[in-house]
C-alpha cells in the first residue's frame, strides 16, 4: 500500500515541477500561435459528446438489469457481455470505431465517430454505477406508486430513478474521468493534430490534449518537457472529475437517510 | 436443434410480455446493446483482417518477420513482446496489489479505508498517456543511469510502469472479494486464539482465492492490451527481445503506431486487424474465465 501512496505523490510531485512551463495566456491562445486553447475544448467537446450517449442508455440498461431482468440465462449473457465490453483494450475500440463510424458509417475522422466510439468505453462504467445506485434505493418507493395506481414504469421513473439519481450522475462524471484522456480510441477516430479553430460541425475533426502528447512524442520524437503543459492540464482536468465523482459518492453514501 | 416446449413457452412469454409494455422493450434494448456492440466488434475486426488471416494463417501470429517490402508479416516478436511485458508487469503487480488489498481491507483502520481506496481510484483513472508521459520522464532516465545504457526504454522499464497501471485494478477486485469474507469465520478464528495474521493467512486468503485469481486475470487482461503508454517507454523494437533490458514492441502498440501508415485494404492493413482480432480473444477469454471464476467461488 505504501508503494501506491508513494507512486501517486511521487506523480504528483513530479508533475508539480513542471508547473513553471504552464502560462495561464496559453490555456485561451489558439494552437496556431501554440497555444492549448483548441485542444482543451476540443477535449470537452469529446467526453461531453461520449457522455451525452452513453448516459441515457447505460441508465436504462441498468434500470433493466435491476428491475425488469427475469434473471434467467439472457441476463447473465448480458451481464457478460458488460464485463467484456469494459475489458476490451482501448486500441480495439479504437481499431471498431475506425472501421463502423468512420469507415463503414462514412463520418470519417470526425468528432461524431470520436463520440460514438468513447461512449462505447463510458457505457460499461455508467451501467455498473447506475446498476448500484438504483439497487440500493428501497422498494418501498416503488411500491408506494405502485400502490397509487401508477404503471411499473412510471413509479420507477417518478421514484426510484429521481432516488437514484446522485449515484447515476456520479457514474456519468466516473466515466468522464476515465475517458478525458483517452488516447488510443481517438488516434484513428477524431483527432488531427491541428485544426483551424475549433470544429463547426460534428463531422469535422477536433484537436485533443492526449492526442497531441502522444503523437508529438513517439511520432515526432519530442522531448517530454515539450508538452508539460499539456499534460499538466489533462492531469488536472481527470484528477478533478475523479475527485468529484469520489467525493460524491462518499457523500451521498452517507446522506442517504434510508441507508442508515 | 430440439427446444422443449417448456423453453418455447418461457421463449413465447417473455416475448408477450415485452410486447404489452412498450417501455420494456426499450430498456431491453439499451441492455442488449453490450452484447449486440461486442457481436459487431468481433464482426468487424475479423472481417477486416480475414484477408491477412487467410494468406498467412497461424504465421501471422507465430511468422518471425514484419516486412512491408516482401509484403511478409508475422507477428511473433510481438506477440513475444506484448507477453513478456505483461509477465513483467504481473510480476511486480501480484504481491504489491494483493498485499495491499489485504491490508486496506483488513488491517487498516475503519476511517482510513475510504481515503486510500480513493487515491488508489484516482491512480486508477489517471490516463496512459499521462503514465507513458511520467514514465518517459523519470523512469526511462532512470533505467538508463541504473542499468548503464543508451537507452532507458526497456521492457522492464514498460512492466515498471504497466504493473503501477494493474496495482489498482488488482487491489480493487481482490479488496471487494476479501472484504466481502463473513464476518462470523474470521471471528471464530479469532476467538480459537489465532492471531491476526493466522486468520488472514487460513481463513481469508482461503476463501477469497478464487476472488484473487480473478483481479489477476482482470489485471493481465488490462495489461495485455494497454497501447499508449508501453508504446511510449518500451523502445518499439520488432524483434525477439534478448532480455528484459532489450526494448521492445507489443501488439497494441504496434497496431497504434502503424495504422496511420498502412494504406486501407492492403495486406499490412489486414494483418494489423489480424493481430487486433488476436488480442480481442485474448482479452475476450480471460475476462470471461475472470467472471466465471468468481462466480464459481461465490457459489461455494
Amino acid at each position: 500500500m505504501v508503494i501506491c501512496l508513494l507512486a501517486f505523490f511521487w506523480i504528483v510531485a513530479t508533475l508539480f515541477t513542471g508547473f513553471g512551463t504552464l502560462n495561464v495566456d496559453l490555456l485561451t491562445t489558439s494552437a496556431l500561435k501554440g497555444g492549448y486553447f483548441e485542444m482543451i475544448v476540443g477535449t470537452v467537446y469529446l467526453f461531453l459528446g461520449a457522455a451525452a450517449i452513453a448516459g441515457p442508455i447505460g441508465v436504462f440498461a441498468a434500470i433493466y438489469l435491476v428491475e425488469y431482468a427475469p434473471g434467467g440465462k439472457l441476463t447473465r449473457i448480458i451481464d457478460q457481455a458488460i464485463n467484456n465490453l469494459a475489458g476490451v483494450p482501448s486500441i480495439i475500440i479504437g481499431l471498431f470505431g475506425y472501421t463502423l463510424f468512420s469507415r463503414q458509417l462514412g463520418f470519417g475522422i470526425s468528432l461524431l465517430s470520436g463520440w460514438l466510439t468513447l461512449a462505447l468505453m463510458i457505457l460499461p462504467i455508467v451501467i455498473r454505477g447506475s446498476e448500484e445506485a438504483i439497487r440500493i434505493v428501497p422498494t418501498s418507493f416503488k411500491q408506494a406508486a405502485l400502490g397509487l395506481g401508477a404503471t411499473k414504469w412510471k413509479a420507477i421513473s417518478l421514484t426510484t430513478l429521481i432516488a437514484a439519481m446522485p449515484g447515476i450522475v456520479t457514474s456519468v462524471i466516473l466515466g468522464i474521468a476515465r475517458v478525458a484522456g483517452e488516447t488510443a480510441a481517438i488516434l484513428f477516430t477524431s483527432s488531427v493534430i491541428i485544426t483551424r479553430g475549433l470544429p463547426t460541425s460534428p463531422f469535422e475533426p477536433v484537436m485533443a490534449l492526449s492526442f497531441n502528447i502522444y503523437v508529438k512524442i513517439v511520432a515526432r520524437g519530442e522531448s517530454p518537457e515539450n508538452v508539460f503543459g499539456i499534460a499538466l492540464i489533462l492531469f488536472f482536468i481527470v484528477v478533478a472529475f475523479s475527485l468529484v465523482a469520489i467525493i460524491l459518492r462518499i457523500y451521498y453514501r452517507r446522506k442517504q437517510p434510508w441507508l442508515s | 436443434m430440439k427446444m422443449s416446449n417448456k423453453t418455447l413457452n418461457k421463449i413465447s412469454s417473455f416475448f408477450v410480455s415485452l410486447k404489452s409494455q412498450p417501455m420494456t422493450v426499450v430498456l431491453f434494448l439499451c441492455a442488449s446493446f453490450s452484447i449486440v456492440i461486442l457481436f459487431l466488434m468481433l464482426f468487424f475486426v475479423a472481417r477486416e483482417g480475414a484477408y491477412a488471416f487467410t494468406k498467412f494463417g497461424p504465421d501471422l501470429l507465430f511468422g518471425m518477420q514484419w516486412d512491408l517490402e516482401s509484403n511478409v508479416f508475422g507477428g511473433f516478436p510481438l506477440l513475444f513482446g506484448s507477453l513478456l511485458v505483461t509477465f513483467g508487469a504481473l510480476v511486480i503487480a501480484i504481491p504489491i496489489g494483493v498485499s495491499t488489498a489485504i491490508f486496506v481491507s483488513e488491517v487498516l483502520p475503519f476511517h482510513l479505508r475510504d481515503p486510500i481506496k480513493s487515491i488508489i481510484e484516482l491512480l486508477a483513472s489517471i490516463p496512459s498517456v499521462l503514465y507513458g508521459f511520467i514514465g518517459l520522464l523519470i523512469v526511462v532516465p532512470l533505467m538508463a543511469d541504473i542499468f548503464g545504457l543508451p537507452s532507458g526504454q526497456t521492457a522492464l522499464t514498460a512492466s515498471l510502469v504497466l504493473s503501477l497501471m494493474t496495482i489498482p485494478t488488482i487491489v480493487s477486485v481482490s479488496g471487494e472479494i476479501i472484504s466481502a469474507v463473513p464476518k462470523d469465520y474470521k471471528e471464530a478464528a479469532l476467538g480459537l486464539g489465532a492471531t491476526k495474521w493466522e486468520t488472514i493467512k487460513s481463513v481469508v486468503l482461503p476463501i477469497a482465492k478464487s476472488g484473487i485469481l480473478a483481479s489477476i486475470m482482470l489485471g493481465f487482461g488490462r495489461a495485455i492490451g494497454e497501447t499508449i503508454a508501453v508504446s511510449m517507454i518500451s523502445g518499439n523494437q520488432a524483434h525477439v527481445a534478448s532480455s528484459f533490458l532489450d526494448a521492445v514492441y507489443t501488439i497494441p502498440a504496434f497496431i497504434a503506431t502503424h495504422m496511420g501508415e498502412a494504406a486501407v485494404g492492403s495486406l499490412e492493413y489486414s494483418a494489423l486487424f489480424g493481430l487486433g482480432l488476436i488480442l480481442l480473444i485474448i482479452t475476450f477469454i480471460v475476462n470471461t474465465l475472470a467472471d466465471v471464476v468468481v462466480k464459481r467461488g461465490v457459489q461455494r
